[in-house]
């Protein structure tokens, strides 16, 4: 390999360099910094984001190509799931800056952990070889234990670290395990030329079906799909409020990504930018994946019907829109992944709103159990306004972009024929199903009688500010052209 | 004569793992990892990866096997502990087990796996990694980097006594 050429590559890949060059600026300024002022990070932290999404904005319109050998790719369906978790992770250190959690204690590393864990997402989602999917599938992995666990002290937030990592090093093994099968039975590891030696057809249907659950294991991990999912409410409910708003969203917008890349190009002929792609023969993966969306909403949606605790509920609300956005898989062409790029952009912007209504709560009074928001509609109108969008737009409820988001999903099911009109129908059943837990919280709000508690503290004005951003996009985003939805269909482009 | 200390390694490594799994005593399974990590090393030799069984040497029984040792000395009393692997829904998890294995034989045996074209001489394999390394997987080898400086980064403060 010659050094000129990857040293060519260093120019399609500024907005990583920069991240870690911020990386390293906030790991000096840390240094410098008491306790008491150690949130001063996460100003850094935002600004590094912000130039990163800027060196983003400057990376529109290069066609599709590969770096580094191939390595990772540059295409428009990797920059958009970039611009979803850099997004989401600058919101997300936003309600880091003045959460009751993470009161008196340094804050400096946290949010170190956070950018180290956005890069390796920037990675993840570009990533087009069995290494380096592994390698940043890692880095995301461990860099989400530890956030997971950083409130030492208390017990729930250690117990969420070390299901975390149990769970994550089981299913990472297996998937490894399925890795090493495919690399065994093709000898390369870049995802396209795997394509091309399966084409052959030498490899046997069984041992394909076999690789492929394998391979689920670990990618239905990062995306909590159900049976892979028993993680989620412990590790949601311990750890650090924002941090699970954070995992909720971008790691599982990653995961997808991923899953989504290597799908439609390891396991499938033909080119994934062409409407003329298929499965691979013997393979019906769009099957599996379509059993797997069906049980996995189904057992999220069942799931949260009985949860008390805020947290918990979202979380498997979570796992249920999961299920949601594995539909637009099934169908995986070019409507289907624009559908699931649109609702992983609409999906971060309502889950990071809903729990950041819940981190203000537990701010103000204390409480994450659903009961004790009785009466909280009148008592903080604004919040109670914010969070009916919120359950609105995660019902899929119009006037609001979730509506639309999920239109997109079924439009392209339904598009694709007669084959799936059974999945299309489980996930209309479903969101019959989620109307019901969401609008429990809606009742606590609005109809329930309380005796009101006392306020605890005031909401401070950035909060409010943060509290509009991502309520008015969720309200009128999707009007004016719904530049969102264009962008989307846009970024359906793969390095192939 | 090479087919045989083929067979007695991969007994090894079988025997070993198995104990490491079933013992109750903790001692015990640590010091037999290190017979399934020098096994596995064994294995390596037999496929001309010269650079793998020494490495598997020096981190895994050098490095993380003496860290396990030391972890275990020095906690109080865990010599006593017993360790239960008592589990439930035996008959289940012995089916859903069983049939995975059966399936994973089955295919295994089945599939045409390509084979390398040259088994004959031996060649060194640490100049080719080397220049696999700072070539084609340069870029992972930085990643790695940064992965390891968050780590580190993490363990030191989860491990720090103030909050």
């Amino acid at each position: 390999m010659d050094l000129t050429q990857l040293a060519l590559s260093l120019k399609y890949f500024i907005p990583e360099m920069v991240l870690t060059g911020f990386i390293v600026v906030a790991i000096l300024y840390d240094l410098f910094l008491k306790p008491e002022t150690s949130h001063r990070v996460g100003f850094v932290a935002i600004a590094g984001l912000v130039v990163t999404l800027g060196m983003l904005y400057q990376q529109q319109g290069i066609p599709a190509t590969g770096i580094f050998a191939n390595m990772f790719a540059l295409d428009g369906f990797a920059t958009f799931f970039k611009w979803v978790v850099a997004i989401g992770a600058a919101l997300a250190i936003w309600m880091s800056l003045d959460t009751k959690e993470l009161e008196n204690r340094r804050v400096g590393e946290y949010h170190i952990l956070i950018l180290i864990l956005v890069l390796g997402m920037f990675l993840l989602v570009s990533a087009t070889h069995i290494i380096s999917i592994y390698l940043s599938l890692e880095m995301v992995s461990i860099m989400s234990y530890l956030l997971a666990g950083y409130l030492k002290e208390n017990s729930r937030s250690n117990e969420a670290s070390v299901k975390y990592v149990i769970y994550g090093a089981f299913s990472s093994g297996i998937m490894l395990y399925g890795l090493s099968l495919l690399y065994g039975l093709t000898g390369t590891g870049y995802i396209s030329e795997i394509q091309a030696q399966l084409v052959l057809g030498q490899v046997s249907p069984v041992m394909l079906v076999l690789v492929t659950v394998l391979l689920l294991a670990g990618f239905g991990y990062k995306i909590s799909a159900v049976p892979f999912h028993f993680w989620t409410p412990d590790v949601y409910e311990g750890a650090p409020t924002p941090i699970t708003a954070f995992l909720s969203v971008a790691p599982k917008a990653a995961g997808f990504a991923v899953l989504i890349r290597f799908f439609n190009v390891a396991l499938s002929q033909g080119d994934p930018n062409t409407p003329s792609w298929l499965a691979l023969p013997g393979l019906d993966w769009p099957m599996i994946i379509a059993v797997l969306s069906a049980i996995t909403m189904t057992v999220g949606n069942v799931l949260a019907i009985q949860q008390n605790n805020i947290k918990r509920l979202l979380a498997y609300s979570s796992i249920a829109h999961a299920g949601y956005m594995l539909m637009g898989v099934v169908v995986a062409d070019q409507t289907g992944i624009a559908a699931i790029l649109y609702y992983a952009g609409v999906y971060m912007l309502m889950n990071l709103g809903a729990f950041f209504v819940a981190i203000q709560i537990k701010n103000i009074y204390n409480t994450e159990t659903i009961a004790d928001y009785a009466g909280l509609g009148f008592k903080a109108p604004w919040i109670g306004i914010a969070m009916a969008v919120f359950l609105f737009a995660l019902t899929g409820l119009p006037p609001t972009a979730g509506f639309v988001a999920k239109f997109y999903l079924f439009r392209a099911l339904v598009q694709f024929g007669d084959g799936f009109l059974w999945l299309a129908m489980f996930g209309l059943l479903n969101g019959v199903v989620s109307l019901f837990y969401y609008m429990r919280i809606l009742k606590a709000m609005y109809f329930d009688k309380m005796e009101i508690p006392e306020k605890l503290t005031a909401v401070p004005l950035h909060f409010n500010v943060l509290m509009f951003i991502l309520v008015v996009p969720l309200l009128v985003g999707w009007m004016f052209g719904d530049p969102l939805s264009i962008w989307a269909a846009e970024a359906v482009q793969f390095f192939f | 004569m090479g087919e045989v200390i083929f067979w007695v390694i991969w007994a090894l490594v079988a025997v070993s793992a198995m104990v490491v799994a079933f013992s109750k005593n903790l001692v015990y399974s640590v010091f037999s990892l290190l017979a399934t990590f020098i096994g596995v090393a064994g294995i390596y030799i037999f496929l001309n990866a010269d650079f793998l069984a020494v490495t598997q040497i020096v981190i895994y029984v050098g490095g993380i096997l003496v860290l396990l040792v030391f972890g275990i000395m020095l906690t109080n009393r865990i010599v006593v502990a017993k360790i239960t692997q008592s589990s439930l829904q035996r008959t289940t998890g012995l089916v859903v087990v069983g049939a995975i294995f059966l399936v994973l034989v089955l295919t295994l045996l089945n599939q045409t796996w390509p084979l390398a074209t040259s088994a004959a001489e031996f060649d060194s394999t640490v100049n080719n990694i080397g220049e696999l390394l700072f070539g084609d997987y340069l870029i992972l080898f930085e990643v790695a980097s940064v992965l390891l400086l968050g780590a580190l980064i993490g363990a030191a403060t989860l491990a720090r006594k103030e909050l």
